[in-house]
């Protein structure tokens, strides 16, 4: 039997198939070691655990968090035999493992990010008042997103909820977020974009910490709430965003009033108005009641003007009445004063004719 | 003010200038009934509005675990 004899291009093409069809898409775990960066978009890194180390590559803009050597990763990569006969692994994506890995790439992402000024306050929106179309990307499977929903519709209604379902953690779930963003910033439509995930671990919740899903959250043009996790988590997507929900719940709370609430404050509002509305019924009787006081004594007065001034005046008729004059010794006389004439004398009790003897001249003394 | 299709929001709204007019420098004791018993039945309606207002809940029809990759 003839044995199959390659030449050296052959060989390393028939491996790269072989390792292509029995590796598609493998994921790798170890430790960064000798990492570089070349010419600003070649990365390379060893990946290497007790017993053995691997080359790896990628271009820098598949690299999401910032790495250095000693971190732990786990990366999906095809290994490839390259034409100078080195083996490598060509990276597609990676994410760090492990509390200290992630720590480390937090520390190095926050610290690059937050001198840009992604996370300056005077960038924050508030939340628009009257809300009443809200965009949630969440994974509809998640108990994040059911504990969301149920607090929003204990708390009000009428509210229109678009979701775009996306995974919530693993390492195709930013991506996955970031397209529901630029979904949402592309069509518009709603008023606010609430990203919703519950409680995890770290690893879990890395995926908030991926720098291109925090550029995103930065650069919506939509206000972005988070509400992620328990409230001890904070992750970077939280200080881009617009607003930080504690969690998922805490998310809906400050995303809508409460029809409670409401009905208790407007149940306290009537009952206050009445109360003022009865009291300023009190004012006003009490108001009434002292112009009739006022009233009566003006009128009071009056009156005694009045009678004051009439007795007065009969006073001054009764010395004015001629029975009074004739009392006092007065006579009326009546008739022609002429010698010869007979005259009428009133006295106050009698009356008489009398003839006119003579007359002269009166001597005056005014 | 026209009440038909106010929403939730404008009928509170709306209650609340009710409520005000009553702390405020024009109220007169002769339209405070009038205006109290409109405060009243709006109140109700709010109440019943309230109960009964639902949200709308809608999944996307879109797969987001497809699509462009997201070059920087």
């Amino acid at each position: 039997m003839q044995e199959q004899v390659y030449t050296v291009t052959d060989f390393q093409a028939v491996c790269n198939q072989i390792l292509e069809t029995a590796f598609s898409g493998v994921v790798v775990e170890g430790e960064v070691a000798s990492f570089k960066v070349n010419q600003g978009k070649f990365v390379f890194f060893d990946l290497k655990d007790d017993g053995a180390s691997v080359g790896c590559f990628m271009m820098k803009f598949a690299l999401r968090f910032p790495i250095e050597d000693g971190m732990k990763l786990r990366v999906r990569a095809v290994p490839k035999l390259t034409a100078w006969g080195k083996f490598s692994l060509t990276v597609q994506s990676v994410i760090p493992v492990g509390e200290g890995s992630l720590k480390k790439s937090l520390e190095l992402l926050k610290r690059k990010l937050s001198d840009e000024g992604l996370f300056d306050a005077a960038k924050k929106r508030p939340l628009p008042i009257n809300l009443e179309r809200i965009g949630v990307i969440s994974s509809t499977q998640a108990v994040g997103y059911a504990d969301f929903c149920k607090i929003l519709n204990e708390r009000w209604g009428g509210l229109r909820v678009e979701v775009a379902h996306t995974q919530v953690q693993g390492m195709v779930a930013a991506d996955q977020i970031i397209r529901a963003l630029r979904y949402f910033n592309e069509r518009g439509g709603v008023d606010v974009i609430a990203i919703i995930r519950g409680g995890g671990s770290a690893d879990d919740l890395a995926v908030f910490n991926d720098e291109a899903l925090v550029r995103a959250i930065a650069a919506s043009r939509i206000p972005v709430i988070t509400g992620i996790g328990h409230e001890v988590d904070e992750s970077l997507s939280d200080l881009a965003a617009d607003v930080v929900a504690s969690t998922p719940s805490n998310a809906a709370q400050l995303l809508t009033r409460d029809r409670r609430a409401e009905k208790v404050k407007i149940e306290q509002d009537l009952r206050r108005i009445n109360n003022l509305f009865n009291s300023k019924i009190d004012d006003a009787r009490l108001e009434v009641k002292r112009t009739v006081g006022e009233l009566r004594r003006a009128l009071e007065i009056k009156l005694e003007r009045l009678s004051e001034d009439l007795r007065m005046r009969e006073q001054i008729l009764a010395q004015l009445n001629p029975e009074n004059v004739l009392k006092r010794g007065y006579v009326i006389v009546r008739g022609k004063l002429q010698k010869g004439e007979l005259m009428e004398l009133i006295t106050y009790d009698r009356e008489a004719v009398v003839e006119v003897k003579s007359v002269g001249q009166r001597v005056r003394f005014d | 003010m026209a009440k038909a299709g106010r929403s939730i929001s404008e009928k509170i709204d709306d209650l609340k200038s009710e409520i005000d007019w009553f702390y405020g420098d024009e109220f007169v004791l002769e339209e405070a009934m009038e205006r109290y018993r409109k405060a009243l039945v709006l109140s109700k309606t709010i109440e019943e509005d309230l109960d009964k207002m639902k949200n709308e809940i809608v999944v996307i029809d879109r797969d987001f675990s497809q699509g462009d990759s997201l070059e920087k």
